[in-house]
């Protein structure tokens, strides 16, 4: 479909919450696996009910329903979490361990490994896979897939239940050591310099774009109010947004992604 | 064809003057001689009072939901004991959610000002900046869902217990007593919020000749390694916070992690019951005190008391608290200008300017002067509280309400930011 879809912080939300129920039954490592299956069959049925009919509308339009269905996902998600921060119950919390001599807190290397994982993962599925060949090749013409029997609209299906689950593991993570509240989908948003920077169409590019903006930001964040203090306090947290748009200016397609190449 | 119209004219007329003159018959807006929908005094006319908060999607969610029920429960009582002057007082009609945006805020107030006497709750410092000209214009009072001492300079606002400036400096006068800091840092959110406290710390700190830094830190917990990097870096005695519960909590369970030993006091808003079986839960018992504006939940007042048991099934949190102290201001007005036989916007208005002193039920003492000026008016008293498991919103009381010496000598002469 080309959209980006903006549901995807309500996912991620509804994901750590479900865990911060489950973990204290099953174990956070049961949860956590129930709970991507569950944000899973969400955006199936997200994508069913409110997607599918607008195969076809103006991109513009399907965006504009992802935000409402952003919305609408993160109200019903709040309305779980209640009155008091609620945790996930992550194995890791706050304890560190020495890597080389510098003391890394733990939870950080585990996110860093459940990265490494899913972009595996996923490079595999896209690769090796009958339906992950099918994926790329709807992605890219869908008329062609389909006249070559890809089921395209099983493809929007499986490419929503993806996109949920991958969501959810996002949001276990970062519940990792913390605490849930209404606000986390707010880190969300930076994915948008991310998979921007890296190039929308590249896998390796959002790699890529999540550890430049990552870096980028805790740099500015360490280093900033002592050596360019007049750029003000907390020019942190905008500088994922101005890095994007400096490779923007450079490489409108992003670092990584398929330049545009159009008949005059 | 021209007397016809003349005639129809002349009876648009009449009949538009019988309605204005059926109008001017019911009191004011939001009072009516009909009972309220969920009367508890079926032959009692209806007082409507707005509530304004943040209830589904804004930051303040958690807080603004048990303000609301707490409000709800408080007016419930009072209508259960008689209601005021021949009147019930409806706070659920005209409840509506700002989603914390200034824009919607004026949206709702403007859709209810008309319909209600005054708002049982106006939630949030730049929303109620977007209607508070319109409020001051047509006298609708407002009952404060914070504690900025802004508030305490406008005549509409009916605001209670210390502002966050002077239980900063209280915070920094018990640590000065408690544990003899010689640098204090304020890590503050940006806005009313933080750096009214991070001015009343500053104050304090400067009082007692103590080294300070104010260190910004915007909300969001992935947005704290800045306010992280300053406290491990500088290593202060004293760490004054102001920020949202899990923000707090970040804050203080990274510093710890990375080997920062100091003393956090955090005001009332940084802390949350859940924060007790958080990750950082070791590090907020060891190094985390919490300053606030008035005694928590399971004090034994005759105030606490009927909040407990009007409230009962809830899980303990003191955002009911909070909402169950800052309606008292409004219902002395509401009995004060019932009294005066003046149960209308203006009526209501004097009354509030009448009022020396307000009867909290001992859940506040000294407080609810909306007749003297700012600097003799404000609250100066705080309480000092530590985490504790044992307790129902798992904070004890450490130090009872007390004022330091820099808030009882601090003129407020202009909010404090």
């Amino acid at each position: 479909m080309r959209v980006i879809s903006f549901a995807q912080p309500g996912f991620m939300l509804a994901g750590a919450v479900i865990v911060t129920y489950l973990s204290a039954e099953v174990g956070f490592w049961a949860a956590a696996v129930l709970s991507v299956l569950a944000v899973s069959l969400l955006a199936l049925g997200v994508e069913r009910v409110a997607i599918r009919p607008m195969v076809g509308r103006p991109v513009f339009a399907i965006a504009i329903i992802t935000l409402g269905l952003d919305v609408v996902i993160r109200v019903v998600a709040n309305g779980f979490i209640g009155l008091d921060v609620r945790q996930v119950g992550d194995p890791w919390k706050l304890d560190t361990v020495s890597v080389l001599g510098v003391e890394v807190q733990q939870r950080y290397l585990a996110m860093f490994a459940a990265a490494l994982l899913m972009v595996a993962a996923l490079f595999l599925f896209f690769r090796y896979t009958r339906f992950g060949l099918a994926m790329r090749a709807a992605s890219f013409d869908q008329e062609a897939a389909l006249a070559q029997g890809v089921s395209v609209s099983g493809v929007f299906a499986v490419s929503w239940a993806m996109a949920g689950g991958l969501a959810a593991v996002a949001g276990i993570m970062f519940g990792a050591g913390t605490s849930i509240d209404q606000n986390i989908w707010i880190i969300a948003l930076k994915a948008l310099p991310a998979i921007i920077l890296g190039g929308l169409d590249s896998l390796a590019g959002a790699v890529a774009g999540g550890l430049a903006i990552g870096l980028f930001e805790s740099l500015v964040s360490s280093y900033q109010s002592d050596h360019l203090p007049w750029l003000g306090e907390n020019f942190a947290t905008v500088s994922p947004y101005v890095l994007m748009l400096a490779v923007l200016l450079l490489r409108p397609y992003g670092l990584f992604g398929t330049r545009e190449v159009e008949r005059v | 064809m021209k007397k016809h119209l003349a005639a129809l004219a002349a009876c648009v007329l009449v009949l538009s003057g019988c309605g204005r003159g059926d109008e001017s018959e019911a009191t004011a807006p939001g009072v009516t001689d009909e009972a309220c929908p969920e009367a508890v005094n079926k032959d009692n006319g209806c007082i409507y009072l707005g509530v304004i908060s943040d209830l589904t999607t804004g930051p303040f969610k958690a807080l603004a939901v048990s303000i609301t029920d707490a409000q709800k429960a408080f007016w419930k009582r009072v209508n259960d004991n008689g209601g005021i002057g021949g009147y019930d007082v409806d706070v659920t009609k005209y409840i509506r959610d700002n989603h914390y945006s200034p824009e919607t805020h004026n949206q709702v107030y403007q859709e209810i000002k008309g319909k209600v006497l005054a708002l049982a709750q106006s939630l949030g410092s730049p929303t109620t900046a977007a209607v508070i000209e319109d409020m001051k214009t047509n006298k609708v009072l407002a009952t404060p869902a914070s504690w900025t001492s802004s508030w305490n300079f406008e005549d509409v606002i009916l605001e209670s217990g210390a502002p966050y400036c002077i239980e900063s400096m209280n915070a920094v006068d018990y640590a000065v007593e408690a544990i003899k800091p010689k640098s204090v840092m304020a890590v503050y959110v940006p806005g009313d919020y933080g750096e009214d406290a991070a001015e009343g710390a500053k104050v304090a700190a400067e009082a007692h000749g103590l080294s300070f830094t104010g260190v910004e830190s915007p909300p969001g917990q992935e947005n704290q390694g800045g306010a992280i990097d300053a406290i491990v870096k500088a290593k202060p005695d004293l760490v004054i916070l102001t920020a949202g519960p899990t923000d707090a909590a970040t804050v203080v369970g990274q510093a710890a992690a990375r080997g920062y030993k100091g003393r956090f006091i955090g005001t009332g808003p940084t802390w949350n019951p859940g924060l007790i079986a958080s990750p950082a839960a070791d590090a907020l018992k060891a190094l985390y005190w919490q300053s606030a504006p008035w005694l928590p939940w399971q004090t034994d007042t005759p105030g606490h008391k009927a909040m407990r048991e009007t409230l009962s099934g809830v899980t303990p949190n003191d955002g009911y608290t909070a909402g169950w102290v800052w309606s008292y201001p409004l219902k002395a007005a509401l009995e004060k200008a019932a009294s005066n036989g003046e149960l209308t916007r203006d009526g209501l208005f004097k009354a509030v300017k009448q009022l020396t002193s307000v009867d909290y039920e001992g859940m506040l003492e000294n407080a609810g002067n909306y007749a003297g000026d700012p600097n003799s008016a404000v609250v100066r008293s705080s309480v000092i509280a530590q985490p504790d498991e044992s307790a129902p919103t798992k904070v004890k009381v450490i130090k009872e309400p007390f004022v330091g010496p820099t808030a009882q000598d601090y003129t407020l002469s202009k909010p404090c930011f």
